[in-house]
């Protein structure tokens, strides 16, 4: 696995695969050794942060937590403020906001099929769902059997938000962070404009200057901040006529009815755009009044 | 979703959200190799007497994975004249230098004051801290310190351990250091004449030091911060001065005719205990310090230490802090102003600072922000030491001046 850079008009393009997702850096720059340090640099950190966090690896604290049987493990300081911040989450959301509700894929697959589980079967995992039934006084936690955690939900837009203070650190120039559709501006480019981001049915990304067929069905100038979308078009399911969205109710292990196919969130943080997007569709036909109320830019689709 | 305080959801967020990227920006900075700096210069005078230049730095480097290493470098130069404790007569008097090579004279009615009183000293102090886990942590420490005629080397260790959520941390530490004197014109034996001929026991002494304190540091709330240490010492070796003396009164309240002057002569043991109790409060912007420190050993000297400061922010980048502080001590037992002749104890010191003591300190601090990464701060003091018993000696009052400045590079 590695990077690649790219000159394009005005800025140059770093790009690699991190996190199953195709992640770019769009940087103002004529610099080819800048663009080669901070594509690195970005690299360098979404790869850290899927190694550390990926719920698919053996080698790491979530493989640990999912297979500590009940048994108390001690976790370092980033998975620490990790598991606090999924624990405000829980706490904000009422409930709704779970990192211990991936369970509930053993038994819904959102492939666009009529696969809809029965009743007796989601309810079998709901005992298995509960972040109030974790044990976690900073840094021990203890997951009672059978549960599993997954930071899948902030995942990637932690590691943009990340990535966006380390090029921080090492720049001044503006610099655009779109990891799979979650992105981040570190500041205004030098003319005071922001980066122009497309928002298309199917997610976002950056506008293309010169792109001939235009797909967004909106353009917005990203001059500083994050932006992130919950909701995918192809994630659900379709039953009588019934489309299940791929937004679960932890609590009842059901599909959030009447939620809207995605939600674009933009905030100071990548990681508060993407809380409030998911948060958005928890709230299923009220997911409007409840960003109206958030005041943030938003679209609904 | 039935959010029951859907408005407040964004503020909650972004708390939250800015305790894990800061929380985190914290170890993003181990790899970064930046030192922090604080350099501080400190001048100090007495009027007619003693006056101090002390530059110190103070250097902290991130090793990453919270390991720290901090290294500081002091350099104090002083000159003037120091109280020999001999008290002020109606004709004039004459020493002998500690060398035995001159003497010195003091005018009639004027405290006796050895001008030969010129030293500079070099300390240079490092530790390394490091975590044990994520709640405990521990600090080693090396130290060294030289002035011509004094050597000091010591070790220490700090033990702190966090619980309750990080809202308490447990301390216990030790230290211990062991000293060198060789003072000029070898140890004079105790409660013996001064002169060119003094006896001596030797052309060196030494002492050591150990100490043990015990801590709890407990958030209170928000705004309140707890702070309580006990302190445990013992000292043990060469604790007098050699260049202080006490003068000989006959029975008219003169000087005695022969071996006017003999050197002091303090116990070869003490042992020390402190308790001291710190508040910090916070009230928006502004920052109330207040401090309590009570002393007690067995040369019986007990002393209460009151300090209060208050910091007033003014906007985001600059603060004015004045300070307050008294002190108040009880007198070593075996503290005379002078001696009788025929009455002659077994410990005996001059030296006004083991007296019955009041001290009061106010002082004034400037600071600003001067960028991100650097800040630089002006302390103005003014000090009055005084007599708070039967002894009269002469007042102490002094002013010092602190230049800061803190760095990151």
């Amino acid at each position: 696995m590695s990077f690649d850079i790219k000159q394009d008009e005005g800025f140059w393009r770093g790009e690699f695969q991190s996190m199953a997702s195709p992640c770019e850096l769009l940087i103002e720059t004529d610099d080819e050794s800048l663009a080669y340090a901070l594509t690195k640099l970005a690299f360098e950190e979404a790869s850290r942060i899927e190694q550390k966090f990926s719920r698919y690896r053996q080698d790491n604290i979530i493989y640990k937590i999912n297979n500590s049987q009940g048994k108390k493990i001690s976790v370092d300081q980033e998975t620490a403020l990790l598991l606090d911040y999924a624990d405000q989450c829980f706490q904000m959301s009422d409930g709704f906001f779970d990192v211990t509700s991936g369970v509930l894929r053993e038994v819904w697959k959102f492939d666009g099929s009529d696969n809809v589980p029965s009743r007796n079967k989601v309810k079998a995992v709901l005992p298995r769902i509960g972040w109030q039934k974790v044990n976690w006084q900073s840094p021990d936690f203890t997951l009672p059997e059978g549960m599993e955690i997954d930071l899948g939900g902030i995942g990637k837009e932690y590691a943009v938000d990340r990535t966006a203070m380390l090029i921080r650190a090492h720049s001044d120039n503006s610099v655009l962070i779109n990891y799979g559709g979650d992105l981040y501006a570190t500041k205004p480019k030098k003319n005071g404009n922001g980066w122009l981001i497309g928002i298309e049915k199917t997610g976002i990304k950056p506008a293309q200057i010169k792109n001939k067929k235009r797909t967004s069905i909106k353009e917005f100038q990203l001059i500083q901040g994050g932006i992130a979308t919950s909701g995918d078009v192809y994630r659900y399911l379709v039953k009588d006529g019934i489309r299940y969205s791929h937004i679960l109710d932890p609590h009842t292990g059901w599909p959030i009815k009447e939620a809207p196919h995605s939600i674009t969130v933009v905030a100071e943080s990548c990681i508060e755009a993407g809380i409030l997007a998911t948060l958005g569709m928890l709230n299923g036909k009220a997911a409007k009044k409840f960003l109206q109320a958030q005041g943030v830019t938003f679209w609904i689709n | 979703m039935q959010l029951k305080k859907s408005k407040s959801v964004r503020k909650v967020l972004a708390v939250a959200t800015t305790s894990l990227l800061s929380g985190m920006a914290h170890s993003a900075n181990s790899g970064d190799n930046s030192w922090e700096m604080d350099s501080a210069v400190l001048f100090y005078s007495e009027a007619d007497r003693v006056s101090v230049i002390e530059p110190v730095v103070s250097l902290r480097k991130d090793m990453g994975d919270e390991h720290f290493l901090n290294l500081r470098f002091v350099f104090d130069s002083l000159t003037g004249s120091s109280p020999n404790g001999a008290i002020k007569t109606s004709s004039a008097q004459t020493f002998t230098t500690p060398s035995g090579n001159s003497t010195y004279i003091t005018a009639a009615n004027e405290t006796p004051l050895d001008s030969t009183f010129h030293d500079t000293r070099v300390a240079v102090n490092a530790e390394w801290e490091k975590p044990l886990n994520k709640t405990t942590k521990v600090t080693y420490g090396a130290n060294i310190s030289k002035e011509f005629d004094y050597q000091s080397l010591g070790v220490s260790a700090n033990f702190s351990w966090d619980f309750n959520n990080r809202n308490t941390t447990l301390t216990a530490g030790a230290a211990i250091n062991a000293d060198t004197i060789n003072p000029v014109g070898g140890v004079p034996t105790g409660l013996t004449a001064m002169s060119a001929s003094k006896l001596t026991t030797g052309s060196d002494d030494t002492k050591t030091v150990t100490d043990l304190i015990l801590g709890v540091t407990q958030v209170i709330n928000r705004t309140t911060l707890m702070q309580l240490n006990l302190n445990i010492g013992s000292d043990s070796g060469y604790m007098t001065d050699p260049y202080k003396i006490l003068s000989v009164l006959d029975g008219s309240g003169n000087l005695r005719a022969t071996d006017p002057y003999l050197y002091e002569k303090r116990p070869d043991s003490r042992s020390r205990q402190a308790l001291y109790w710190k508040t910090v409060m916070g009230f928006s912007d502004d920052v109330l310090n207040l401090s309590y420190r009570y002393y007690w050993d067995d040369w019986d000297v007990s002393s209460h230490t009151i300090e209060a400061k208050y910091r007033f922010s003014l906007g985001d980048k600059q603060y004015i802090q004045p300070e307050v502080r008294y002190y108040l001590q009880d007198k070593a037992n075996f503290y005379y102003y002078n001696l009788v002749d025929g009455a002659i104890p077994t410990y005996a010191s001059a030296d006004y600072r083991l007296a019955d003591l009041k001290t009061t300190t106010l002082a004034f601090k400037y600071g600003i922000d001067l960028d991100k990464d650097s800040e630089f701060a002006v302390r103005i003091g003014k000090m009055n030491q005084t007599s708070n018993g039967d002894a009269p000696f002469e007042d102490v009052d002094a002013t010092f001046v602190q230049l800061n400045y803190r760095m990151v590079f």
